[in-house]
């Protein structure tokens, strides 16, 4: 027979981590903000490719000088996918001040002055993004609505199957893990100062699905473990017996899913695919949270919960 | 444990191998030159703009204007006639009334190497110019003389009623129109938006009255269409773009590429990782997620004719991941039991057998909960939109396409990864020669 982890012993140092991260992220929060990406708070960002080596101040004022209304920033990129042999390829990203979306008649005053300034760089217009504020808020918000009904359906399907081991107390401690993961990921985007996009509503929506399930493979065991050793039982005991028998299938589960988000990941940083790129490195954080979440978290918080009530 | 027959092993298998092949590569045969699609695989999905590239754009009433529903629905047509006139079919266009939007998406054409997305937004908002010509293209009259137009149906004819198109001309237009009737008498005057042609009518009578009617085979559909796309040449307000955005196609199958690599070395690296780890059992698993994955790509590419069309985005290729970890998962957690029903010495029979059943509560759980979660996104993001009273009609999207992977996927992973693994693995079992505790997990030899 192999010793029990004791999980609910350390409880205090996996609260004091997660706590400290929490304070970080808050921190940060506070220091930088959360930025909004376009989708939610509207603007214009437009992409274009060119070849070669190109004056920047020249380009600064031949972008402005196209659009003498609007204040424009621009970052340059390299574009490794469409390197010919003579000449390095580039990414020019340009974005407008403003939060509301720009004429067309803009945009085509900017692609002109780009291929008549730079003939010999061949601009190409690659992508645009453009979002009026009002629509993008309204779909920020309608994701954040979507979220909290999905959160609330799932924990009162745990209370209701979870009925025997105490139902309401195991939904509220998995929905805190959940809050916990997403946290997490919310703290790394503001901690890298990556814009909040619908990816990002797409990961909390996939961590949430696979963070309960952790959750719930160890509730499952709780209860099974519960009838096994007896309602005298000590919970602390019972749980860190279920959670060392399971213990071998979260890390595996965990390591598979982690290791083909990361084959995405260094594909996408191969090919340099951002949207890809800020989909996937999310995603892996959201993984590691929600494994240690469930076992760390959820757990020992229902330990306690549980012991208390009995003793009153 | 009841046994299974061991050549159901090897039935399931085939069977699992087959469709994924006909899933992922399509069944196709040329007669000629012509290929014929029997079965559509990988290459027949229908991708979204986010990935083959394309042009999405939201068109608002220029200035402080509050649209009726019948004003935005002749706005449509218009953008509808146009796009069905430049070769576009696969679109998608809604009106969202409550904010006054109408909202476009449509990818790049196949053949398409030269083209200017700026352009191409601005000629699907630009005001439709309606023109009443004769048969040799001389222009009569134009949108400003139309009143209004509606469709109706004409019981006077008698026996059997019939769709027709009824034009309200204004004062002047009454006058015009009195003139050209008259001149073009018994002969037709075709009506055209921008260089479309829309209908031909052939003048029956002189029309003073300045109220016309268009009369012809129409269905109730299409007398509706040509009424809208009449008043939309007498729009009060012209359409300005409220958003945009375009993804250039090189950018978009790049990325295609790219995850299909990905995908596929991430399956190699997780069939190796089973296979290492659980042996036998880690084997059936791979077997039953290439059968799971076979079943999400043929939910997507309309394999089975049921589905409604479907368009796949990278949140869609995420739905996937999600649910083959979900698969890997429910595989894992049955392995892993029967390791440990193997270390509190049990037989190989019963191992298998007590570790399918303690395993399955566990699965179901975890599975149902993200089921919840696919139908949330699917009720709010897709057509029924139970949101839209708060949020609008404008706030679908590519997160629908989450939700539906995610779905297909969970329920091929109680197929696949449950069902007919599970089937697989006690059918197994009785393969004399496989028949030892350290193929299926347990210890040493």
């Amino acid at each position: 027979m192999k010793r029990d982890m004791n999980f609910i012993g350390h409880s205090k140092i996996f609260f004091t981590i997660s706590l400290c991260i929490i304070l970080i992220g808050i921190v940060c929060n506070i220091i930088f903000g959360a930025t909004l990406d376009i989708q939610f708070k509207g603007g214009t960002i437009i992409t274009y490719g060119f070849v070669g080596e190109v004056d920047e101040n020249a380009l600064k004022d031949t972008i402005q000088g196209a659009t003498p209304d609007n204040n424009v920033t621009f970052t340059i990129t390299r574009d490794i996918l469409n390197n010919t042999e003579d000449e390095d390829a580039y990414a020019i990203q340009i974005q407008f001040s403003g939060e509301e979306a720009i004429e067309t008649a803009d945009q085509q005053a900017i692609t002109d002055a780009l291929t008549e300034a730079f003939p010999d760089n061949g601009f190409v217009y690659q992508e645009a993004s453009s979002v009026e504020a009002s629509m993008g808020l309204k779909f920020l918000l309608k994701c954040l609505v979507a979220v909290a009904i999905a959160s609330v359906l799932m924990v009162l399907y745990v209370t209701i199957r979870f009925k025997r081991i105490g139902g309401l107390s195991a939904g509220v401690m998995a929905l805190v893990a959940l809050f916990h993961d997403v946290a997490m990921i919310y703290f790394m985007y503001v901690i890298f100062r990556m814009p909040i996009d619908s990816n990002f509503i797409a990961v909390v929506l996939m961590i949430l699905g696979y963070s309960l399930n952790d959750t719930i493979v160890i509730y499952d065991r709780v209860r099974e473990e519960r009838r096994v050793m007896g309602p005298k039982a000590d919970l602390a005991d019972v749980f860190n017996h279920s959670a060392s028998s399971v213990f071998s299938r979260t890390i595996a589960t965990s390591i598979t899913t982690l290791v083909a988000i990361a084959t995405v990941y260094v594909v996408a940083v191969i090919f340099s695919l951002d949207s890809v790129q800020s989909f996937a490195l999310p995603m892996m954080i959201g993984v590691v949270s929600g494994c240690y979440s469930s076992l760390c978290i959820a757990g020992p918080l229902w330990v306690f919960w549980n012991k208390r009530k009995q003793s009153s | 444990m009841k046994r299974i027959p061991k050549p159901v092993f090897f039935i399931v298998a085939i069977l699992i191998l087959v469709f994924a092949c006909t899933a992922f590569f399509g069944v196709k045969y040329y007669d000629g030159d012509v290929q014929h699609t029997v079965i559509k695989g990988l290459s027949d999905i229908r991708w979204g703009i986010d990935i083959r590239g394309g042009v999405e754009a939201t068109f608002k009433p220029a200035g402080e204007v509050d649209a009726t529903d019948e004003q935005l629905d002749s706005a449509k047509s218009i953008i509808e006639t146009r796009m069905v006139s430049s070769g576009i079919t696969d679109y998608e266009l809604y009106v969202d009334y409550g904010s006054d939007r109408i909202i476009v998406r449509y990818p790049w054409k196949e053949d398409e190497t030269e083209f200017d997305p700026v352009a191409a937004i601005d000629e699907l908002a630009a005001t439709a110019h309606l023109s009443f010509r004769n048969s040799d293209g001389e222009e009569l009259m134009d949108g400003s003389s139309v009143q209004s137009a509606q469709a109706g149906v004409n019981t006077e004819s008698g026996s059997s009623s019939e769709y027709l198109v009824l034009l309200d001309l204004t004062d002047e237009g009454a006058d015009l129109f009195a003139s050209i009737t008259e001149e073009y008498l018994n002969q037709t005057i075709a009506i055209y938006m921008d260089d479309i042609e829309l209908s031909a009518p052939t003048v029956q009578s002189v029309i003073s009255d300045g109220s016309a009617q268009i009369t012809g085979d129409f269905t109730a559909e299409e007398a509706v269409q040509l009424a809208n796309q009449i008043n939309g040449g007498a729009l009060p307000f012209d359409l300005e773009t409220a958003s945009f955005g375009s993804v250039s196609a090189t950018l978009g199958q790049n990325s295609l590429i790219a995850m299909g690599y990905a995908a596929i070395i991430a399956f190699v690296l997780i069939a190796l990782f089973m296979i290492l780890r659980y042996r036998v059992p880690g084997f059936v698993a791979v077997i039953a997620l290439i059968g799971q994955l076979a079943l999400s790509v043929a939910a997507v590419s309309r394999y089975f004719n049921v589905f409604n069309s479907f368009t796949m985005t990278l949140p869609g290729i995420a739905g996937i991941i999600l649910s083959v970890g979900m698969g890997v998962d429910a595989n894992i957690i049955t392995a892993e039991r029967i390791k440990e029903e193997f270390r509190s010495g049990k037989t190989l029979d019963s191992a298998i057998e007590r570790g399918t059943k303690n395993s399955l509560s566990a699965i179901i759980d975890g599975n149902m909960t993200v089921v919840i979660v696919s139908i949330i996104l699917l009720l709010v993001f897709g057509p029924s939109n139970i949101l839209s009273v708060i949020f609008g009609q404008s706030t679908t999207g590519t997160i629908y396409a989450f939700g539906y992977t995610l779905l297909v996927g969970v329920i091929s992973n109680f197929i696949m990864g449950v069902w007919l693994s599970r089937t697989m693995l006690k059918s197994i079992a009785g393969v004399g020669f496989l028949r030892k505790k350290w193929l299926f997990g347990g210890a040493g030899k």
